[in-house]
C-alpha cells in the first residue's frame, strides 16, 4: 500500500489510523475493532465490508 | 407491525435502510456502458459542465483533492494533471464497479502516481479532519441517503479555507425548457437506457431522480445549514444542472 495512501486514510467509524497488515489484505484499526479488506489494491473503507477483529486480535501489539 | 423510515428511490418510498442497496444496483447495472450514455444523453455536454467545475476548484500544483462519487473518473483525470506529482487525488465512490472501471480507465489514459481509488460512503469518509484543498461530488449527491451527513462529513475532511463543489441535476429556470426537459426525460431516455444499454428501469431512475432532487435555492440552505460559508451556485444549461460552492469557514 503507497505511504502516501495509508496516512491519508482513518476507519470510518471511529477515524483512528490504520495499520496496514499486508500478508492480509487488510487495514486494521483497533479502535474500533474493525478490519477493512483491501481488494484488488482499492481499500474498501465500508462499515458493512469490515471485519470484526477477534478478541486475541484485538491484544496483539 | 413496526412502521419504518422510508425515503425516496426515484418517486417510489423505500424503507431507509434499503435505498444505498438499490442505488448500488443501478450503478452496477451500468457502469460498463456509464461514458457512452453519458455523451448521448447529455450530447456532450457534460464535458463542459465537468470543464467549468474544475475552473472553479481553483486546484493548483501540490494540493491533495477529494472526487467523491468519482465513478469513472472524469474530473479525477482533470485533477491529476493539475495537482502533479507533488498533488495527490482521492477517487471515491461507493460502488465497487464504477471505481474498478474509474481505475482502469484512468490507467489506459496513462493516469496514475498521484491518484488513489478508495471505496467509500459520502456520509462516514474514511479521510482525517482537515485534509482535503477541494473536495467534488458530481452527480452524486442526488444518490446519497442522507445528504446533511453526507455534506457534514465533507465539511470535516476539508480544510479550512478548502472549498466543495457540488455539481448535480437541478430545477430547469424556464417553464418551457422544463417541458420539454420533462417530455424529454420520461420518453426518451428510458427508451435510450434500453437501446444503448438495455437497461429501461436505470434511466428511469435517474430521471425520477433528478425531480427529487433539492432545487438551488434548497441545497444551497443545506450546505449553509452543515455550516458552510460563501455559498453560492451557478445554474448551466438554463438549470437543467447547477454547481453549488461552499467555503469551509
Amino acid at each position: 500500500m503507497d505511504k502516501k495512501l495509508l496516512s491519508l486514510l482513518v476507519c470510518p467509524v471511529s477515524k483512528a489510523p490504520l495499520e496496514y497488515r499486508e500478508e492480509a489484505q487488510e487495514l486494521v484499526c483497533k479502535a474500533s475493532g474493525l478490519a477493512y479488506p483491501v481488494r484488488d489494491g482499492i481499500p474498501v473503507m465500508l462499515e458493512s465490508e469490515a471485519r470484526q477483529l477477534t478478541a486475541e486480535e484485538k491484544l496483539e501489539k | 407491525m413496526k412502521e419504518g423510515k422510508t425515503t425516496h428511490f426515484g418517486y417510489q418510498q423505500v424503507p431507509v435502510e434499503e435505498k444505498a442497496g438499490r442505488v448500488a444496483e443501478v450503478f452496477h447495472s451500468v457502469a460498463a456502458r456509464y461514458d457512452v450514455m453519458n455523451d448521448l444523453m447529455s450530447g456532450g455536454i457534460h464535458r463542459l459542465w465537468k470543464r467549468f467545475t474544475i475552473e472553479l476548484s481553483g486546484a493548483r500544483p501540490g494540493q491533495t483533492i477529494l472526487d467523491i462519487a468519482g465513478g469513472t473518473g472524469d474530473l479525477t483525470a482533470r485533477f491529476s494533471r493539475i495537482v502533479g506529482p507533488e498533488g495527490t487525488v482521492l477517487l471515491a465512490d461507493i460502488n465497487e464497479s464504477m471505481l474498478k472501471v474509474g481505475r482502469d480507465r484512468l490507467l489506459d489514459r496513462g493516469i496514475a502516481g498521484n491518484v488513489f481509488p478508495v471505496q467509500a460512503d459520502a456520509q462516514y469518509l474514511p479521510f482525517p479532519d482537515d485534509t482535503f484543498d477541494c473536495v467534488t461530488i458530481a452527480f452524486g449527491l442526488r444518490n446519497v441517503t442522507d445528504k446533511d451527513l453526507a455534506l457534514r462529513s465533507m465539511l470535516r475532511t476539508l480544510k479550512p479555507g478548502g472549498r466543495l463543489l457540488v455539481l448535480e441535476f437541478s430545477k430547469p429556470q424556464s417553464k418551457l425548457l422544463e417541458k420539454v426537459y420533462d417530455q424529454y426525460s420520461f420518453r426518451l431516455l428510458p427508451v435510450m437506457g434500453k437501446l444503448v444499454a438495455n437497461d429501461a428501469d436505470s434511466y428511469r431512475y435517474l430521471a425520477e431522480s433528478i425531480r427529487m432532487h433539492p432545487d438551488q435555492e434548497t441545497l444551497k440552505q443545506m450546505m449553509e445549514d452543515a455550516g458552510f460559508v460563501d455559498c453560492e451556485y451557478h445554474n448551466m444549461t438554463g438549470g437543467i444542472v447547477a454547481l453549488h460552492k461552499g467555503i469551509k469557514p
